[in-house]
């Protein structure tokens, strides 16, 4: 039995990938939004869909948005992202807990 | 750390998952009935949650090592349709595994702890984000 080219491609992509995601920090930002979230769905296709748009332009683009705008400047403002959501969640569970005492 | 007034609290998050509504709202509320609240007391929209994820998870991944993984796969193999639909599975796939790994924690820990954790994490994961992205600049400023 011989196993087609295509599916053993599209495999190998799918293990590298998955395997390359797990713990990544964009999983964990998952975790931590859909977590304090009320609307798991809505933290999936968010995730899920900025996620294919991405892989999008890394395979079928080449690159892409990356070539156009530089990467650190990209990666900066997914840090202050990342910053505003962190900050805030940590102000609401201290002004929770200041309530609570 | 887990006081019988802990426990209480535990207890509302795994009630309110079994209604189907929300975690967070309820503290939110909570803090909004005591008269300390933010501006936006209301629980974010769908939409709101929807961008702000997209958002986030969109920068964070552009030039990260799984694109140009995808990149150079896709590159190799000369066959970027099948690259991107593997890639686009387990993105999804790792996507699913992330938000139920996050429900599942919101079952175990108070809302207000898993907002504090969720928010120390985001934090330093922007932090290490953010260096990364001024570390060459900083590395060319001092060397």
């Amino acid at each position: 039995m011989t196993i087609s080219p295509d599916l053993l491609l599209l495999a190998s992509t799918f293990s590298t990938v998955f395997l390359a995601e797990l713990g990544d920090k964009t999983q964990l930002a998952t975790v931590a939004i859909s977590g304090t979230s009320n609307r798991p769905l809505y933290v999936f296709l968010g995730s899920a869909s900025a996620l294919v748009l991405a892989s999008f332009l890394g395979a079928l683009l080449g690159g892409g948005l990356a070539e156009v705008v530089p990467a650190q400047l990209l990666q900066l403002a997914a840090a202050i992202g990342f910053l505003v959501i962190g900050g805030r969640l940590v102000i609401n569970a201290l002004a929770t807990k200041q309530e609570q005492s | 750390m887990w006081s019988p007034q802990n426990k209480a609290i535990l207890q509302l998050p795994v009630a309110v998952i079994r209604s189907g509504s929300n975690t967070v709202a309820a503290a939110r509320s909570a803090s909004a009935l005591n008269g300390q609240s933010e501006p936006t007391t209301n629980a974010p929209t769908a939409g709101a949650i929807f961008m702000g994820t997209f958002a986030t998870v969109f920068l964070a991944e552009l030039g990260d090592k799984t694109q140009l993984a995808t990149l150079l796969l896709s590159a190799q193999s000369g066959r970027p349709l099948l690259v991107f639909i593997g890639s686009a599975l387990a993105l999804v796939a790792s996507s699913l595994v992330g938000v139920l790994l996050g429900r599942w924690l919101a079952g175990w820990i108070s809302p207000q702890r898993l907002e504090l954790l969720a928010g120390s994490l985001m934090l330093l994961l922007g932090s290490l984000l953010g260096l990364q992205a001024i570390g060459p600049w900083l590395t060319e400023l001092f060397l």
